[in-house]
C-alpha cells in the first residue's frame, strides 16, 4: 500500500524513496484504505482528489510536508491536479523553451511568478487548505489545479479511478472527495478505521468533462 | 405684320406652341407620377438596403463591444482586481476598464450568474439579483453573449465576458449606451432615420433613442404600436409623410426592442422634385424657343408667301414683268421657281395668243382680224390726211385643185411661197395677210389707183412663175380685186365687201384683176340669186334639156346627140350654164343637176328608141360628180328603168376635170365602163392630160376643143394639131369629136383629117328634144345626112 503513495507522488527520485523507507517503518499497526471514484456514468473518474480529515477524537502524528513540484511543460501544467498538505512548499520548474507567468488569484493561495524559464526563482508555500488554481499569464488555456489539504492522508485516483491511502491511523475519518470538474461538492464521508484494517470504498461524482482550452501550436501560431 | 388668327404664321405658332405645352404637359404630368412612384420604391428600397446594413452595422458593433469585453475581462490587471474580493478595488477597476473600452455601464457578476456583484452604474449598491442571466447563460455556452437591454429606462448594448483567472471567477458586464448619438451614427451610414424603442408586454413603446427630433418622437409610438412585426410601414409625423420598416432587434422574455428606419418621403422626393424643376425650366425654355423658332419659320414660309400672293396679284393684273424674288432651296423655293416658270409660260403663252389672234399660223402674215385692225387704223389716218386707201382681196385659181390632188401639205407650201412672195413685192408699211384658205389680202395705205396698179401688175407678174414644191412645178394663178377708199366704201367692212365682188368679177372675166363697180355688185346679186333659186328650179322643172346633134363624117349621118341643159327662167328667160353651172359646183348642188340630167337623158334616149330612133346620147358629168360614190348605180338603175343599152349612153368629162382627181376618175370612169356606158374626153387640149393617162383611162372618145378647130383655117399649127390630135386618137382606137365646128371650110378639112364627128353651129345648133324628130327627118329629106 506504500506503493499507492509512492506512485501517486512517484516523481522524485531520491527523496521520496527516504521518505517511503520512514513510512514504512511507523506503519506496523496503521489501517488502509482505498477509494474507488467512478462518474456518473460508472466509468473510472481520474484525477479525482481523495483526502482524509480525522474527525475529533482521532489523532494522526504530525508531519512535515515535503517539497512538491509543479512542471509547466509542453506549455501544460504537469500534473493537472495536485494535492498537497498545507504547509508543503511548491516549486513551479519550467522545462519549456519559453518563459510562463504563474499565477494564482484563489483566496488559498494568490501568488505570482512573473515571467521566468528554467527553475523558478522562488518557490511558493501553501499554507492555507484550499483550492488553488493555477494559471499562466500568457498562455490561457494553461490551467493547474492544487488541492491543499489539513491531512496528510490524501491520494488522487489514477485512470483506473483508484485511490489508495495507507498508514493511517485507527479512528473515525472524513473522507473528502473533489475533482476539478465537479458539478457538486461531494458529502465528505464518515469512515471509521480500525487498525490494520483495510476498507475499500466507492465513490461517484458528478462531473463535466474536462474541456481542454484551444491550444496554438507553436509552429505557425494561429489565434482566433 | 397680320397677327390675326386667320393668317397662317399665326396658326403655326399657335398649333406649336399649343402643341408643346400639351406634349410637355402630358409629360410632366407622366414624370412627376413616375417620379413619386420611383422615389416612394425607391425609398422602400432604400429602406430594405437600410435595415440590411442597420443589423450589420448593429452585429458589427456587438462584434466590436464583444471584443473588447473579451479583451477587458482578459486583463490580467483587471482580473487581479476582480480576484481581489475587495468591492472598492473592484469597482474602481471596473470604471477603470470601463472606461479604456468607452463602455457605459460596468458590472461584476458573481459566477452563480444571479448577483451583481458590483455596478458602475450604483456604486452602492450591494449584490442586487443580476436581471440578464440569459446573457450570462449564453456567455457560458459561447465565451461571450450580448444583448440589447434597458437598465434605468435607458437602452444598452449589453455584453457579457467571463473572468477568467484562469477558471472563469465571475462574469463581467460591459454595457454601451444606445442613445442619439448612436442612432446618429447610424443615420450616417444608412441614410435613414433611426429610432429604438421598447416595450414590455402590452405596455406602450417607448422611444429610447432616435435621429428624430424630440418633438416629433412621440408620434413614432401610436404608428409603431399597430404595425410591429415587419415590413414597410407608412409613418406620418407631424403631417410629414415617411416610409419605416420595424426591424426587431431584440425579444427577450416579455421585452421587445425594435430600431424603426424610417425615410422621409419628401426628402426622397427632394432630387426628383428637382428633375422637376429642371424639366419646367427645359420645358419653358423649349417653349420659347419653340414659339421663337416657329415665328421664324413661319415667317420663312409666310414671307415667301406673301411675296408669291403679290406677285400673283400682279398676273391677275396683266403685269407679267415682275418674277419671285426668293433665294430658298426649300419647297418654298421650288414653288417660288415653279411660279416663275409659270409666269413666264402665261407670258409667253399670252403672247402666242395674241400672235395666234392676229397672225395667220401657216404663213406667219397678219391674219383677218388684224389685217381688219390696220385697216381700221390705215382708215382713220387716211380720213385725216384725205388719203386713198387701197385694197386687194385674192384667191388663187386650181388651189383647190392643187390641194385636192397633192395634197395639204404641198397646198401649205404654196401658201407660204405665194406669202413669201406677195410680201417681198410690198414695202414695209403696206400690210399683206392672209384671210383664210387661198385668200389673201394686200393693204396700201397710201393706196393712189396708179401705185396700186402697179402692185397688181407685180402680184400677178410674181405668181405666173410656178411654184415649185417637192421638184413639180406647180402653176397657180390668181385674180384680185380692187377697192379704194373713200371711194369703194367708208369702213372696212364694206370695202372687204367689194373687194371680194370685185375679185370675183376677175376670176370670171379671167382677166387678172378688176376694180370694184357698182355693176360687178349687181352680177353678185344675180348669182347669188340665181343660185337661190337653182333648187326651186329642179323641183318646178324649169330645167331642160336641148340637144346638140353630132353629126358622123364618114356616114354623113347623125348618129348621136350631146345633151346641155338650159334653165328656162321664168323671169330672165333663158339662162347660159356658164351663169350658173360654177355655181353649182360650188355649193354642191351639182350633184343634184347632174342626176336630174342624166335621168332626163337616158329618158330621152328610151323614148327615141321606142321610136325607133337609136341616137346615142352624151352626157356632161362634172368633177365633182365623179367623187359621188352613188354616181354609177344611179346610172345602172336609169338604164334599167328607161331600158336603154348602156351602149347609147356617153359620159363626157372635160380634161381638167379629170385632172382634178385622177384617183377618183379612174375609178369611177372603170366602173362607167364595166357598166358599157362610152367614155368620152371633153375640151382636149386644154389641160395638161399626159397621153399615158388618157390611155389608162379606157376612154372611147376624145373631143378636141373649139379653140383649135375654130383657129384651124388661120393657124396651120392648129390644123397640125387637130390632124395629129385625131390621127393620135385613132390610134388609140378612140373615136375624134371636133367642136365648135362653125364653117364648111372647117367641115371639109376635119373630113380630110379623118375626123370621126363634128359637132358645132355649122352642123346644127343645140335644140329642144321636141324639135329632133322634125329635124332629123328634115336634114333627111335636104339629102345633108343619111340613117346610121
Amino acid at each position: 500500500m506504500a506503493m499507492a503513495a509512492f506512485i501517486f507522488n512517484g516523481r522524485w527520485k531520491w527523496p521520496a524513496a527516504m521518505a517511503v523507507a520512514g513510512l514504512m517503518a511507523a506503519s506496523a499497526q496503521a489501517a488502509s484504505l482505498t477509494v474507488k471514484v467512478s462518474d456518473a456514468a460508472g466509468n473510472p473518474l481520474a484525477d479525482a482528489v481523495i483526502y482524509a480529515l480525522p474527525r475529533a477524537g482521532t489523532h494522526i502524528a504530525a508531519r512535515t510536508p515535503r517539497p512538491v513540484a509543479i512542471e509547466q511543460k509542453d506549455r501544460e501544467f504537469v500534473p493537472w491536479v495536485s494535492v498537497v498538505q498545507v504547509g508543503t512548499t511548491v516549486n513551479f520548474p519550467n522545462r519549456d523553451p519559453l518563459m510562463h507567468h504563474v499565477y494564482s488569484f484563489s483566496p488559498a493561495k494568490s501568488f505570482e511568478i512573473k515571467l521566468y524559464s528554467g527553475e523558478a526563482p522562488r518557490t511558493i508555500l501553501f499554507d492555507k487548505p484550499g483550492t488553488v488554481t493555477l494559471g499562466c499569464n500568457i498562455h490561457d488555456w494553461m490551467i493547474g489545479y492544487i488541492q491543499v489539504v489539513e491531512t496528510p492522508h490524501f491520494a488522487k485516483t489514477g485512470s483506473d479511478g483508484r485511490a489508495p491511502i495507507g498508514d493511517l491511523a485507527a479512528g473515525e475519518y472524513a473522507l473528502h472527495l473533489w475533482h476539478p470538474t465537479q458539478r457538486a461538492a461531494a458529502d465528505a464521508k464518515p469512515v471509521k478505521l480500525d487498525a490494520r484494517s483495510h476498507v475499500e470504498l466507492d465513490f461517484s461524482l458528478d462531473v463535466a468533462p474536462r474541456k481542454k482550452p484551444f491550444k496554438p501550436p507553436l509552429d505557425g501560431v494561429r489565434y482566433k | 405684320m397680320n397677327f390675326s388668327f386667320a393668317s397662317l404664321r399665326t396658326r403655326i405658332v399657335v398649333f406649336f406652341a399649343a402643341l408643346l405645352v400639351l406634349v410637355q404637359g402630358l409629360a410632366f404630368l407622366v414624370v412627376n407620377t413616375a417620379n413619386y412612384q420611383i422615389a416612394k420604391e425607391t425609398i422602400v428600397q432604400e429602406l430594405g438596403v437600410g435595415e440590411r446594413i442597420f443589423l450589420r452595422l448593429l452585429d458589427q458593433q456587438r462584434d466590436q463591444l464583444e471584443q473588447s469585453a473579451g479583451l477587458l475581462a482578459a486583463e490580467f490587471g483587471f482580473r487581479q482586481a476582480v480576484a481581489s474580493h475587495d468591492t472598492a478595488t473592484i469597482l474602481s477597476a471596473l470604471t477603470n476598464h470601463g472606461a479604456r473600452a468607452s463602455a457605459s455601464v460596468m458590472l461584476l457578476i458573481s459566477l452563480d450568474q444571479k448577483l451583481v456583484l458590483a455596478d458602475t452604474l450604483h456604486p452602492t449598491q450591494r449584490e442586487q439579483p443580476f436581471r440578464f442571466s440569459h446573457l450570462t447563460r449564453a456567455a457560458e455556452a459561447n465565451g461571450k453573449a450580448s444583448g440589447i437591454v434597458t437598465i434605468d429606462g435607458r437602452l444598452y448594448q449589453l455584453v457579457v465576458a467571463p473572468v477568467n483567472a484562469p477558471t472563469t471567477i465571475a462574469w463581467v458586464g460591459v454595457g454601451f449606451t444606445i442613445d442619439d448619438n448612436t442612432a446618429g451614427d447610424l443615420k450616417k451610414l444608412t441614410a435613414l432615420d433611426v429610432s429604438f424603442l421598447s416595450r414590455y408586454k402590452d405596455e406602450p413603446w417607448r422611444v429610447h433613442a432616435s435621429t428624430l427630433p424630440e418633438n416629433i418622437r412621440g408620434g413614432l409610438v401610436p404608428a409603431v404600436g399597430r404595425g410591429a412585426g415587419g415590413g414597410t410601414i407608412d409613418l406620418n409625423l407631424d403631417d410629414q409623410e415617411y416610409e419605416a420598416r420595424l426591424a426587431m432587434i431584440e425579444q427577450q422574455g416579455d421585452t421587445q426592442i425594435i430600431a424603426v428606419l424610417q425615410r422621409s418621403l419628401a426628402e426622397g422626393i427632394e432630387p426628383f422634385k428637382r428633375v422637376s424643376s429642371a424639366f419646367l425650366v427645359l420645358a419653358l425654355l423649349a417653349f420659347v424657343v419653340s414659339v421663337i423658332g416657329s415665328v421664324l419659320i413661319a415667317r420663312n414660309i409666310t414671307r415667301p408667301i406673301n411675296t408669291l400672293a403679290d406677285v400673283a396679284r400682279r398676273i391677275q393684273d396683266g403685269d407679267y414683268g415682275q418674277t419671285v424674288e426668293v433665294e430658298q432651296k426649300d419647297e418654298i423655293g421650288a414653288l417660288a421657281a415653279s411660279f416663275n416658270h409659270m409666269l413666264a409660260g402665261i407670258a409667253s403663252r399670252e403672247k402666242e395668243n395674241l400672235r395666234l389672234a392676229f397672225e395667220d399660223h401657216l404663213t406667219g402674215l397678219p391674219n383677218r382680224a388684224m389685217f381688219h385692225d390696220r385697216l381700221v387704223q390705215a382708215l382713220l389716218l387716211a380720213k385725216r390726211a384725205a388719203q386713198p386707201v387701197g385694197v386687194m382681196m385674192l384667191d388663187l385659181d386650181r388651189f383647190k385643185y392643187v390641194n385636192d390632188t397633192l395634197g395639204h401639205p404641198v397646198g401649205d407650201m404654196v401658201l407660204k411661197e405665194v406669202a413669201l412672195r406677195l410680201r417681198t413685192l410690198l414695202r414695209e408699211s403696206d400690210t399683206v395677210a392672209r384671210l383664210g384658205g387661198d385668200e389673201f389680202a394686200i393693204l396700201l395705205p397710201s393706196g393712189e389707183p396708179e401705185r396700186t396698179s402697179i402692185v397688181a401688175h407685180k402680184v400677178l407678174h410674181s405668181l405666173e412663175s410656178p411654184i415649185v414644191v417637192q421638184g413639180q412645178p406647180i402653176d397657180i394663178g390668181t385674180s384680185i380685186g380692187i377697192v379704194y377708199y373713200p371711194e369703194h366704201g367708208e369702213d372696212a367692212n364694206m370695202l372687204m365687201r367689194h373687194a371680194d365682188i370685185a375679185m370675183y368679177a376677175a376670176k370670171r372675166a379671167k382677166s387678172g384683176f378688176a376694180t370694184y363697180d357698182m355693176r360687178l355688185e349687181e352680177d353678185r346679186q344675180d348669182h347669188l340669186t340665181l343660185l337661190g333659186e337653182l333648187r326651186r328650179a329642179i323641183d318646178q322643172d324649169e330645167l331642160v334639156l336641148f340637144y346638140q346633134p353630132k353629126f358622123n363624117l364618114t356616114k354623113n349621118a347623125v348618129t348621136g346627140m350631146e345633151a346641155l341643159i338650159r334653165w328656162q327662167h321664168p323671169t330672165r328667160g333663158s339662162v347660159s350654164p356658164a351663169d350658173f353651172i360654177p355655181f353649182a359646183e360650188q355649193t354642191g348642188n351639182i350633184r343634184m343637176i347632174t342626176r336630174w340630167v342624166i335621168d332626163a337623158a337616158i329618158a330621152q334616149c328610151g323614148a327615141w328608141q321606142a321610136s325607133g330612133h337609136a341616137l346615142k346620147i352624151s352626157i356632161n358629168i362634172s368633177a365633182r360628180d365623179l367623187l359621188d360614190k352613188e354616181l354609177v348605180p344611179y346610172v345602172a338603175a336609169k338604164l334599167r328603168e328607161y331600158q336603154v343599152p348602156p351602149g347609147l349612153i356617153c359620159a363626157e368629162l372635160t380634161e381638167s376635170a379629170l385632172m382634178e382627181d385622177p384617183e377618183h376618175a379612174r375609178e369611177t370612169l372603170a366602173q362607167l365602163h364595166e357598166l358599157g356606158i362610152k367614155l368620152s374626153m371633153d375640151d382636149y387640149g386644154t389641160g395638161y392630160s399626159s397621153l399615158a393617162y388618157i390611155k389608162d383611162l379606157s376612154l372611147d372618145e376624145l373631143k378636141i376643143d373649139r379653140a383649135f378647130v375654130s383657129g384651124m383655117h388661120d393657124d396651120a399649127q392648129s390644123a397640125a394639131i387637130v390632124h395629129s390630135t385625131i390621127e393620135l386618137g385613132h390610134r388609140l382606137g378612140m373615136i375624134v369629136v371636133a367642136e365648135g365646128v362653125e364653117t364648111s371650110l372647117e367641115l371639109s378639112a376635119l373630113k380630110r383629117f379623118g375626123c370621126d364627128y363634128a359637132q358645132g353651129y355649122h352642123v346644127c345648133r343645140p335644140m329642144a328634144a321636141v324639135d329632133v324628130m322634125a329635124w332629123l327627118r328634115t336634114e333627111k329629106a335636104a339629102g345633108n345626112t343619111s340613117d346610121a
